[in-house]
């Protein structure tokens, strides 16, 4: 099993600590079931005449929504509290631990059940759990299947998708002692096993939220597998996760969501289960944390607002042919692929995150599939502006001496000349070299050196032939002429 | 607190010096061609059976009870629980009291784990995706939705709408009654994953198998 390498804070995709940015059977894996999505959730999609007006709705929502979002939260936090449930704002994921961790003690909880939920990911809220003593479970079978193997996830929908039917039997026979088994069917029945006793004996269930609801004050969550169902049902309390910019302005636009999502997101015409929370249930306590944890910098700049847009239907990471080859740890954030290096420089800042818009050869998939039309390329480019004129690891002193030389060179072609032969002479002599400076070394580390060919460069060759060539050209197309 | 006023005023400032947005109109998502009761009825039978549903519809509530009886001997379901509503009531009639718990009290989610299936009731049926919601009051009514491995939903075909966008307007007029607590469900088939290399499973921690009662 791949080492966690998914720590690494800070230049992703270039840390020279990372020992492989994948396991290579693993990330054949989830390529290849990261395209099979893509493929199954087009074709759906395909049947649907309206998809394009759905898609414009939906960024028509969002857009109002975000427009007005100190109103609508305020009105969703009215409207919630009316119903019984208790609402408390977090700045950030510290704040929303110890909130999580005041409640938890408050009703002496000693073991958790957690529906998917990327905020309390953001929040690394397990490991909060587990430093006050506190068990938690995820229930998700993917993230249980991550939790148990000691991972993150690799995909904000199927957090396990670089994994293989034998290895998730082998995951089971070490971790839960299970006879190994690869088949599909009996693997779910081993999680399923498992599990329920989870939710039948926690005291605490936690949820995210994908839709808060403003003008009735409902929360809506999505979820295939029923432990979302559970986990909010059976413990006697449930603290729902939201971020702020979860909350749409009425439950009248709830149908276009739900729509699009499941479409996007599992290739469904609808979830299995899609609930609809009216505030706590008599005799259970209902609490919903708001977490900023760097939204309002997205919001804030006016350009990069429509990344908050996100209804995390993951149809980027899966169209994406870099989130294909390099998996979702390689970005080294909670939110992968190209809405996570659009939404990430926002939340963790350009100086950690700076370098994710530039993994991207720009080819515009991502934008084309997005249900809310989040225009991701420009989000991309639009960050990478930012990026090289504010500080972060793109406007180290080291790009920019790279930059700058690079147009020095290619500014004549006396430079250009000159940079070539240097860089030939560079290339032969780099083999003997008993060591690779600095970032290079990553750079290498990687990559194989270019062959220098042996004979002489196309440009000396040109010079000396290429007259000779010409001529006989200009007979041959005269001859061809007269004729 | 700190934190709300700080974050609002984090969002007040960006939001600052923003033209107005006009509210968007409520999309129609799905248009509407009121297709009879027979027709809803077989779309939303051939909906639920492609996603392994089952759907099995009845003449009428005596009809209904035998077929539930049959199901329960065929099964060998020991214990059931049902939500304490009139369609319930005449559909289990003939299961006996032994068999079936009504109690309406708080739910010890241990005691439920031993249920062999759970009744409910359906407030409408979705025919376009096989989907039948359920206004669950009561954290018992919620738990038997999904702790049972099986689940038998019961509904007179009266309840059968087209599709979301049909049946929208009264969802979300039921929505904004402040008194309104508890959960609406909407179900779509039996418990699934593809968590482990994108391949459908069904029955994961909700439902194994789902069974739809439909009464005329």
């Amino acid at each position: 099993m791949a080492q966690d390498i998914s720590h690494s804070a800070g230049a992703p995709f270039w840390k020279s600590d990372t020992a492989g940015l994948y396991e290579p059977h693993g990330s054949r894996s989830l390529g290849e079931s990261a395209e099979r999505s893509t493929k199954h959730n087009q074709e759906l999609i395909a049947q649907i005449p309206q998809w394009q007006e759905w898609r414009s709705n939906a960024n028509r929502i969002k857009a109002y929504a975000l427009s007005n979002l100190d109103k609508l939260l305020v009105e969703f936090e009215r409207n919630v509290t009316a119903r019984g449930a208790t609402v408390l704002w977090a700045e950030n994921a510290q704040e929303a631990n110890r909130l999580v961790l005041d409640i938890a003690r408050e009703h002496r909880v000693k073991t958790v059940v957690k529906s998917k939920s990327m905020v309390s990911e953001e929040m690394e809220l397990n490991h909060a759990f587990e430093a006050a003593g506190i068990r938690p479970v995820e229930t998700d079978l993917g993230e249980y299947l991550v939790q148990l193997a000691g991972q993150r996830p690799v995909h904000i929908v199927t957090p396990a998708l670089h994994l293989s039917a034998a290895d998730v039997g082998k995951l089971f026979s070490e971790k839960l002692a299970e006879p190994f088994t690869a088949e599909h069917k009996a693997l779910t029945d081993i999680a399923r096993r498992h599990l329920r006793e989870d939710f039948i004996r926690a005291d605490l269930g936690m949820s995210g939220v994908n839709f808060g609801i403003a003008d009735t004050g409902t929360i809506c969550v999505i979820e295939n597998e029923g432990n979302a169902g559970l986990s909010t049902s059976a413990p006697p309390v449930h603290i729902a996760l939201m971020g702020i910019e979860k909350v749409i302005p009425s439950i009248d636009y709830l149908p276009q969501f739900l729509n699009v999502l499941a479409r996007s997101g599992t290739g469904q015409k609808l979830t299995t289960y899609t609930h609809l929370f009216h505030g706590a249930t008599p005799g259970k306590k209902l609490y919903v944390i708001i977490l900023d944890n760097g939204r309002t910098n997205a919001l804030a700049d006016k350009a990069a607002r429509m990344s908050l847009y996100c209804i995390r239907c993951g149809a980027c990471l899966n169209a994406c042919p870099v989130y294909r080859r390099t998996g979702g740890w390689a970005y080294g954030s909670v939110y992968p692929g190209p809405i996570g290096a659009v939404l990430t420089p926002h939340l963790v800042g350009l100086q950690q995150a700076g370098t994710l818009p530039f993994a991207s050869s720009l080819c515009g998939a991502c934008g084309e599939v997005c249900p809310v039309k989040i225009d991701l390329p420009h989000q991309l480019v639009h960050l990478r502006h930012r990026a090289v004129n504010e500080p972060s690891p793109m406007k180290s002193w080291t790009e920019r001496l790279t930059w700058t030389l690079w147009a020095w060179a290619f500014s004549s072609p006396w430079r250009y000349r000159m940079t070539m032969r240097t860089v030939k002479l560079g290339v032969r002599m780099a083999p003997f070299l008993p060591w690779h400076p600095g970032k290079l070394g990553a750079w290498t580390r990687g990559r194989e050196l270019p062959e220098v060919p042996a004979r002489s460069a196309f440009r000396d060759w040109w010079r000396a032939n290429g007259a000779t060539l010409e001529r006989k050209q200009q007979r041959d197309s005269i001859a061809t002429q007269k004729k | 607190m700190p934190a709300r006023d700080a974050i609002l005023g984090r969002i007040r400032a960006a939001l600052a010096d923003d033209p107005p947005l006009q509210k968007p109109p409520v999309p129609e998502v799905w248009p509407r061609e009121d297709p009879p009761p027979d027709e809803m009825a077989e779309r939303f039978a051939r909906e639920l059976e492609a996603i392994g549903g089952e759907m099995i519809r009845l003449a009428s509530l005596e009809e209904a009870a035998a077929k539930l009886a049959e199901l329960a001997d065929a099964a060998g379901w020991r214990k059931i629980a049902a939500v304490d509503r009139p369609l319930c009531r005449q559909v289990a009639a003939s299961l006996g009291d032994g068999r079936v718990d009504w109690s309406a009290e708080a739910a010890d989610p241990n005691e439920m784990a031993s249920l062999d299936a759970g009744l409910v009731e359906a407030d409408y049926l979705l025919a376009d995706t096989g989907t039948a919601m359920i206004a669950c009051g009561t954290p018992r009514e919620r738990l038997l939705c999904y702790l049972p491995p099986v689940s038998v939903i019961v509904a007179e075909t009266g309840r059968l709408v087209e599709h979301m966008p049909a049946v929208w307007g009264e969802v979300a007029g039921r929505c904004a009654e402040p008194d309104l607590r508890g959960e609406f469900v909407f179900i779509t088939g039996p418990s699934r994953t593809a968590d482990i290399e994108k391949i459908l499973i069904l029955g994961v921690h909700g439902p194994k198998r789902l069974v739809v009662l439909l009464v005329d």
